[in-house]
């Protein structure tokens, strides 16, 4: 039932009339309507929906997700005027909300291209006048500005009419064999992006650098490094618009790792600029601290509420009210942060720095050349001990700060793990090292999140109650408080067991086997 | 989320074949992915959609299960509107049912894995009372029964629901209406007030519905704004109205 359509590219040199008047001379055609459409498409920053082969249109007052190729509709909902964006917690409930929300979560759809046309349907008749295949003619045009548009290569669709497969193949036969019409290499969207200057799938966070075992390490350490500060650079401006609490997180992410790297793999690095950029990455770090922790609580409150009784989670308005305010303020310090000369300044000196980290004298530099799978393999295995060691001298007495120190040196571990191991060392030990460490950082975090939604609850108390409401939303948050605490202890219960898993016998076996060259 | 309707009556001649042409076209133009089995030898849908009535394997594999049902079905001119087409061996459907196991829901067996495919399935049923109609109460959902105003009308009506108790929904709707005749708004008067299952809408004896055989096309397209396919519109919605307040088979 679903449409199995192929696109054809006309042959060059054509127009859609003269193939128009070869074909009826060729095959018993009928028109049938002609559409005039008008599509706006759009995607999150990172292509989440390309990645899962969906688009998400608006057209004639209806926003629907499709698929990429074919154009199935998988959901669609009534929406009168074209989005500037559109955020999954904004729309109504129903299927379009879920199927998105499935794919982007927090991620807010930007538009991408708008694309106009006119497209006219034709049926192939069979002897008795049946149709037997469907075609349609599609002249797009990028609308790049009200009085400009980029004319897109004219394109026939196929479409099969069920039951008629050797009718289907004949048509498609005349119009490849006979008239030279060409495949087409990409979907009219992509095609539509590229005519623009786009970049179709959007920007991707990902570290996709490729190393060599025996790389040096200055070398392989600056490529990462270089691309974790394109990352920070392509998240900067959403960042700074705000444009969705991914840009952000991404950025942090991109930092962290950076200073993770330099910490663990430091003598690749003159000392004296080493020192001077871990401050100022730092730096970056705390100023963007504040904003993130509230994007995490506004994030949380909704599954927090999840955990009241019915009557009392509207109570709590007021609590969104203290934490969106205190949001808009620390993000409007926050890109004061961004936008100072001492961050201009690190943008343009750290890649400037990692670009000739190589050329640098190595004397002060020991590690500069050791190959990097032996350098970061050894980094893996010290970190593993070490967090071995934390690990088993924690006891039902030992204070929580032992499972906070625990984490550091797991996020330490994981960064090595993701940026190193996974390049330069065989997947079937990498990974199921990495599930455990997931698990045990799972069950860590729980820990520690739910101890920081605490203080900050409680902090927030002194000015929800002065609000209208207040009190209500005090008593809320005194059951929020005390279902928090329970999970705190039920993490901190689980941790023996986590931990077990990640520190095996057999798993310290081969950590020592394969990282310690 | 399937739901199959039969347009069924035990008379011949009444409107079935124009009822379920034009609904499960309309359905389909709503953007449903519809199927319509014609299940009448003389395969007058068929004729309509302009497919050949022929059926691989015949009745006997068909309701054996015996022949791949998905490959049978053949696409319209519309699209979202299948068919799976009228064969001459449906005139000894009966046999056929008659010797297989569970001879009563052999057509409803048949459906199962189409119903997962399409929102809506029409049978156009052949008009008679045996084993195929006692298999079409079984696979359906609702019975959409066209009636024409005449004076035994009620009759058929009443035997009709005593027919199908405890199966199907029954929808009846007036067809070949002639609003000139006194005779015809007299007893749709008196069925309307007998009756609360009675659809509203009411199908008029027009040309357009008569042409529909010459020029092979749906009414909605013969004549847009006429009165016949307005009727059409307005059943339909009827229709739909009173499935989604009645409650879905067990078989969905």
């Amino acid at each position: 039932m679903k449409p199995t359509g192929t696109d054809l590219l006309l042959p060059q040199g054509t127009t859609p009339a003269a193939i128009l008047d070869v074909l009826a001379a060729r095959l018993a055609l009928r028109e049938g309507s002609t559409v005039e459409r008008d599509r706006r498409f759009y995607d999150t920053f990172d292509g989440l929906l390309r990645q899962a082969g969906l688009a998400f249109v608006h057209e004639s007052g209806r926003s629907a997700l499709v698929s990429i190729d074919g154009g199935v509709e998988q959901a669609a909902s009534p929406t009168p005027d074209p989005p500037e964006r559109v955020f999954v917690a904004e729309l109504e409930p129903g299927a379009l909300r879920d199927a998105l929300s499935a794919v982007v979560e927090v991620r807010a759809l930007l538009p991408l291209v708008r694309i106009h046309g006119l497209q006219r349907a034709f049926g192939v008749l069979d002897g008795g006048a049946k149709t037997v295949v469907r075609l349609v003619l599609d002249e797009p045009a990028v609308v790049a500005s009200r009085s400009r548009r980029l004319a897109l290569a004219p394109r026939i669709r196929i479409s099969a009419v069920r039951g008629y497969d050797r009718e289907l193949t004949r048509v498609r036969a005349t119009l490849l064999d006979d008239l030279e019409c060409r495949s087409v290499e990409r979907s009219e969207l992509d095609e539509a992006l590229l005519a623009t200057g786009a970049t179709p799938g959007g920007v991707s966070s990902k570290v996709d650098v490729a190393l060599a075992r025996d790389e040096r390490s200055d070398v392989a350490v600056a490529s990462i490094l270089r691309r974790l500060a394109e990352v920070m650079e392509a998240n900067l401006p959403g960042t700074i618009a705000d444009v969705d609490p991914e840009f952000l997180h991404d950025y942090r992410v991109a930092v962290r790792r950076s200073r993770a790297v330099m910490r663990e793999l430091r003598r690749v690095f003159p000392p004296a600029q080493l020192a001077r950029f871990r401050i100022e990455l730092r730096w970056l770090q705390e100023v963007t601290g504040p904003s993130r922790d509230l994007d995490v609580y506004v994030l949380d409150l909704d599954e927090l509420r999840s955990g009241l009784p019915d009557p009392g989670r509207s109570d709590l308005e007021p609590l969104l009210h203290v934490l969106r305010d205190r949001r808009a303020i620390a993000h409007r310090e926050m890109v004061r942060a961004l936008h100072s000369e001492r961050a201009a300044g690190l943008r343009a000196q750290w890649p400037a720095f990692l670009s000739e980290l190589v050329t640098l004298p190595a004397e002060d530099r020991p590690d500069a050349p050791r190959p990097i799978g032996e350098l970061a393999g050894a980094r893996i295995a010290k970190v593993y001990r070490r967090m071995v060691r934390m690990g088993g001298a924690i006891d039902d007495a030992s204070p929580p700060e032992s499972l906070h120190e625990l984490r550091k040196q797991g996020k330490e571990l994981r960064y090595l793990l993701e940026l190193f191991g996974t390049r330069l060392h065989p997947g079937e030990v990498v990974k199921p090292l990495v599930r455990s460490l997931k698990s045990l950082q799972d069950t860590l975090g729980r820990h520690q999140d739910r101890e920081v939604q605490v203080d900050a609850l409680r902090s927030f108390r002194d000015e929800v109650v002065t609000l209208p409401g207040g009190a209500a939303a005090l008593m809320a948050m005194g059951v929020l408080i005390e279902h928090l605490g329970e999970d705190e202890r039920a993490a901190r219960a689980e941790f023996t067991e986590r931990f077990a898993a990640f520190a095996t016998r057999r798993q310290r076996a081969l950590v020592r086997e394969t990282f310690t060259p | 989320m399937s739901r199959v309707l039969a347009t069924y009556n035990i008379k011949g001649g009444v409107g079935k074949t124009s009822a379920a042409v034009n609904l499960a076209y309309l359905a389909s133009r709503a953007g449903a992915p519809t199927l319509l089995w014609d299940l009448d030898p003389q395969g007058a849908s068929t004729y309509l959609f302009r497919v050949r009535p022929k059926v691989r394997g015949g009745v006997r594999k068909l309701v054996r299960r015996k022949s791949d049902v998905e490959k049978l079905i053949k696409g319209t001119d519309y699209e979202r509107l299948d068919l799976l087409p009228a064969d001459f061996s449906y005139r000894h459907m009966d046999l056929a049912l008659d010797a297989a196991k569970h001879s009563t829901d052999r057509l409803a067996r048949v459906l199962e894995p189409l119903r997962r495919e399409y929102d809506y399935i029409f049978l156009d049923c052949p008009p008679s009372i045996s084993l195929v109609s006692e298999n079409v109460f079984e696979a359906a959902d609702a019975l959409l029964v066209p009636i024409i105003p005449a004076t035994l009308s009620s009759r058929t009506f009443e035997q009709l629901e005593e027919l199908v108790r405890g199966g199907p929904q029954v929808l009846a709707f007036f067809s070949m209406v002639e609003v000139r005749k006194s005779l015809h708004r007299e007893v749709m008067a008196q069925l309307r007030a007998a009756h609360v299952t009675m659809l509203g809408a009411a199908i008029p004896s027009a040309d357009e519905v008569e042409r529909m055989g010459v020029d092979r096309a749906m009414v909605a397209e013969i004549a847009p704004a006429g009165r016949a396919a307005i009727a059409y519109e307005a059943l339909w919605w009827d229709v739909r109205r009173r499935l989604e307040r009645a409650p879905r088979s067990s078989a969905t």
